[in-house]
């Protein structure tokens, strides 16, 4: 069973672009569901200001990834990122509660309407 | 301090989720210092201010939001 996550990165400010893309696929290739081509979607908020120092840097490039996945993957998936030096910081949490709202409640509605 | 509202602020809004990325509205719910709120000043119902205080915690993490404000290292 796979569910949604959102994983914030902060990755420190002095990497390249070309450095922080690399690492990301890295990262996403061991979320990556077998038979699923599906890419997580992301959000590079860019460089910004820390609002207090974490490892002595005071900016960081801030990217915002969602995917779904399976939760055993996720052991794997933030050690890789832990041992990794150019991410300041991260935090995995379940996205599920973002969602939109179903429909299906107006749906339900509606079709009351046409029996009657 | 604002005097708080008959209305939880955030109900007002009518938010289906509190985003911890979302720091704008969430320094709102902060003292001058950084501190969180409590529910007799935020307004906050129980559930909102539950919601909004985890997401506050989660924006620390990420040093969106500072832990104490005004801090020297």
């Amino acid at each position: 069973m796979t569910r949604q996550y959102e994983v914030v990165y902060i990755f420190d400010s002095a990497l390249e672009e070309a450095a922080i893309t690399e690492k990301l696929s890295r990262f996403h290739a061991l979320i990556q569901q077998p038979g699923d081509a599906a890419q997580p979607e992301l959000n590079h908020w860019g460089k910004r200001s820390l609002a207090y120092p974490i490892k002595k840097h005071e900016t960081g490039y801030y990217v915002i990834a969602k995917f779904d996945a399976a939760g055993e993957q996720l052991p794997e998936f933030e050690r890789a990122i832990k041992l990794d030096d150019g991410v300041l910081r991260f935090l995995v949490v379940l996205a599920e509660n973002a969602q939109p709202a179903p429909v299906a409640v107006a749906k339900a509605d509606s079709d009351e309407e046409d029996d009657e | 301090m604002k005097r708080m509202s008959k209305v939880c602020p955030i109900c007002e809004l009518s938010l289906r989720v509190i985003d911890y990325k979302d720091e704008r509205l969430l320094t709102r719910f902060l003292t001058e210092r950084g501190k969180i709120l409590p529910r007799r000043l935020s307004g906050c119902c129980a559930r909102h201010q539950r919601q909004m205080s985890t997401a506050i915690k989660r924006a620390r993490e990420l040093a969106l939001l500072p832990y104490i404000k005004g801090h020297v290292g």
